[in-house]
């Protein structure tokens, strides 16, 4: 593998970019019981970063389910208040936008869906969710600019308007109304993308088609994305950096060339080598360790490492304290005792992290030839 | 112990299942969808067969068949299913329903929604041994479902608990446990991992493979990823818009597809070998109410040629079958 181009040791130069969102500490604990044996739960647990506007990148947050990975990009849609922490949209707390500059964050910051099925009014045709926007944005001033706009949408995700518009969400397939999404998106010409597991629910043949159109949004029209999934091999495929969620943590994040083809973290390591690759000749190998780990079956509190109980490579100190996040080099963190001697990284300085694209975007262009 | 000499050929063993130009209908207003068009298959004994297609290939439809789960409007329209030479498509509804569970069982699709939710495991588990006649003392039973467990790899005190107490992969687990209940002689599993992150994945596939060969059942594993599908099956078959378009073994298909379609499917297929171009394969399946004349594939078909309107392609071969008509010769293995 020499597709890690050694451009990418570079000072990061990026950290000077401005953020376009932001997360700073951000906490969210859901709370369930009575008062009296109340259980916290925390979804997201004291994660920073950011997304810039240049480099626009496509972040990946993958982990299991229950991560937090899907609450996290609702905290970062402003559909969910965080318990702590601030989430700035161009250096601007949005819990406290009002009026016009709470539409702008609105309009600006898009979200894609998992269920192309559930997103949609059954009564209204498909015109429908781009004369909305286009009404609440006041994006066009007569019907026929509104019409030219909705089509070119259409026709930037790959989908002819004459064979969409008019229909009802039932007349076209899972893959086609996933796309009028992605259109919607386009049509409010967004500085930032949310996608959350949007191929998931759509057939393989049709998921390259749509994380082609969204690698096509980021690098023609430089609209940042972060792509909440749970696998892997797609997230690989077309984000630059990629986070691994468990249980609300960060567990290591950086570069994701380097996360997936040489993972750090004992959960990473475990969720690489379950991917299931289609190749009959790399079957799951024997997984050492994992089925009986050392600590398996202690209590997790929020005083010990999230991945304890399941870790193959547990040491004391995990069961008695949260690890630190350590850098272990230009463009990996992870936050696991194994790495204690690398250095810790402070919150403030982990988008420093981020925000670097793979320096070998021609590997993108190189095959096509299949 | 056989001879040596033919160890390294796929010998095709005798066949647990025989599936003849098997078709199902739905009839409804707008028309006749077939939904499975003449599909043959021979499943052998403790074989893994992977049965990959796109929604509303035929797959699942073909699995139903199978269990002769067919609801109306649905129907078999056509076709054999032979277990052991009986043609199940021609038993009873009584005769029917001591086959499903004894000798052909199925481990469902959404397993959340499989169990009964105000019913503890042990119950229901005791419910599909009593129904098929397994009637015992109390204690034999309760060994019987604490062995079941520890089979699938859970822990007895799971028994005592309600569905909605246990996670998404040990529900899995209940259900693979409740399908090997009576020994069958094939499992049909319909994408059993499909709502599953893939630690959880490889965990219940890895106990289904363990559990297949300790009884060993054959197995179809119904499925869009094809990932699971190299992981797990010996052979694939490959089917689109109601009818088994290629069929070979798992190493055949991924390393030499020779039908266009398997060939688009498998290049579609993202790894993380180095970034490519994501290819996905252009225009949508053919309604099954009105299949155009010719080939099904036809309209996406990057290699179509002026026959493949006209005439629809034979199967052709006999361990490694394809209908394409870019392969006219049987393939010598």
């Amino acid at each position: 593998m020499t597709t890690t181009a050694q451009t990418n040791m570079s000072p990061p130069a990026n950290t000077a970019a401005s953020p376009l969102l932001e997360l700073r500490n951000v906490t969210q604990v859901f709370s369930s019981g009575p008062i009296w044996k109340r259980e916290h739960n925390y979804a997201v647990n004291d994660v920073s970063f950011s997304l810039t506007e240049k480099p626009a990148l496509i972040t990946a947050v993958a982990g299991e389910s229950g991560s937090g990975k899907t609450t996290l990009g609702r905290i970062m849609l402003g559909f969910q208040r965080p318990t702590s922490g601030q989430v700035l949209f161009s250096g601007r707390d949005v819990t406290g936008m009002r009026g016009g500059e709470r539409r702008q964050y609105r309009r600006q910051v898009q979200a894609i869906f998992q269920d192309p099925f559930s997103v949609y009014n059954p009564f209204y045709k498909i015109d429908h969710i781009f004369t909305v926007a286009i009404a609440r944005f006041k994006l066009a001033s007569s019907s026929d600019e509104a019409r030219h706009l909705i089509e070119e949408a259409i026709s930037g995700v790959g989908l002819r308007p004459s064979e969409t518009l008019g229909r009802y969400p039932h007349q076209l397939s899972g893959g086609q109304r996933q796309r009028v999404m992605v259109a919607r998106s386009l049509l409010l010409k967004p500085q930032v993308i949310i996608a959350d597991e949007p191929v998931s629910m759509v057939d393989a043949s049709l998921r390259a088609t749509i994380l082609e159109t969204l690698r096509a949004l980021n690098h023609e029209l430089g609209i940042a994305i972060l792509y909440i999934t749970h696998d892997l091999t797609t997230a690989y495929q077309v984000a630059d950096n990629i986070m691994i969620m468990y249980r609300g943590h960060v567990v290591e994040a950086g570069d994701v060339e380097h996360v997936i083809n040489d993972p750090k973290h004992p959960y990473t390591r475990l969720l690489v080598q379950s991917i299931p690759m289609p190749d009959p000749s790399r079957r799951w190998a024997d997984m050492q360790g994992i089925n009986n780990p050392p600590f398996a079956g202690t209590d997790v509190t929020q005083h010990m490492c999230p991945f304890v109980n399941r870790c193959p490579d547990a040491l004391a100190e995990c069961a008695q304290d949260v690890p630190d996040t350590y850098g272990l080099d230009e463009h990996r963190i992870s936050k696991c005792f194994l790495y204690q001697n690398a250095g810790t990284v402070p919150n403030a300085d982990i988008a420093a992290y981020f925000n670097i694209r793979d320096a070998s975007p021609s590997n993108v262009d190189a095959a096509d030839n299949m | 112990m056989g001879e040596p000499e033919i160890e390294a050929e796929p010998v095709m063993a005798e066949p647990v299942l025989t599936i003849r130009d098997l078709r199902v209908y739905f009839n409804i207003r707008a028309g006749t969808v077939r939904a499975v068009d003449g599909v043959d298959l021979d499943i052998a004994e403790g074989e893994k067969l992977g049965l990959v297609g796109e929604s509303g290939s035929g797959k699942t439809t073909t699995a139903l068949a199978i269990m002769r789960m067919i609801k109306p409007p649905g129907e078999i329209a056509g076709g054999t299913i032979s277990l052991d030479g009986r043609d199940l498509v021609e038993l009873s509804e009584p005769e029917m329903r001591s086959v499903r569970g004894n000798d052909i069982a199925m481990v469902p699709q959404a397993a959340m929604n499989a169990l009964n939710p105000v019913r503890r495991v042990r119950d229901q588990m005791l419910d599909g041994l009593r129904d098929h006649g397994v009637n015992e003392s109390r204690n034999r039973m309760q060994d019987r479902l604490t062995t079941l467990m520890a089979q699938v790899g859970l822990n007895a005190n799971v028994l005592d608990l309600f569905p909605h107490e246990l996670s998404g992969g040990m529900k899995q687990r209940v259900t693979i446990a409740m399908a090997i209940c009576h020994n069958p002689r094939l499992i049909l599993a319909d994408e059993p991992t499909s709502a599953l992150d893939v630690v959880v994945q490889r965990q219940v596939m890895e106990t289904l493979e363990d559990v297949r060969s300790e009884i060993g059942a054959a197995v179809i594993l119904v499925g869009h990823d094809m990932g699971l599908m190299a992981q797990f099956a010996d052979r694939i078959g490959v089917m689109y818009a109601g009818k088994l378009v290629e069929l070979a073994t798992v190493e055949q298909i991924f390393a030499n597809p020779r039908h266009p379609y398997t060939r688009l499917l498998i290049s579609s297929l993202p790894d993380t070998d180095g970034k490519k171009r994501l290819q996905g394969i252009p225009g949508l399946p053919p309604s099954l109410l009105a299949v155009p004349p010719g080939c099904p594939f036809m309209p996406r078909c990057p290699e179509a040629m002026d026959i493949c309107g006209v005439e629809a392609p034979e199967l052709i071969g006999d361990i490694d079958i394809v209908s394409c008509h870019l392969h006219t010769e049987t393939r010598v293995a």
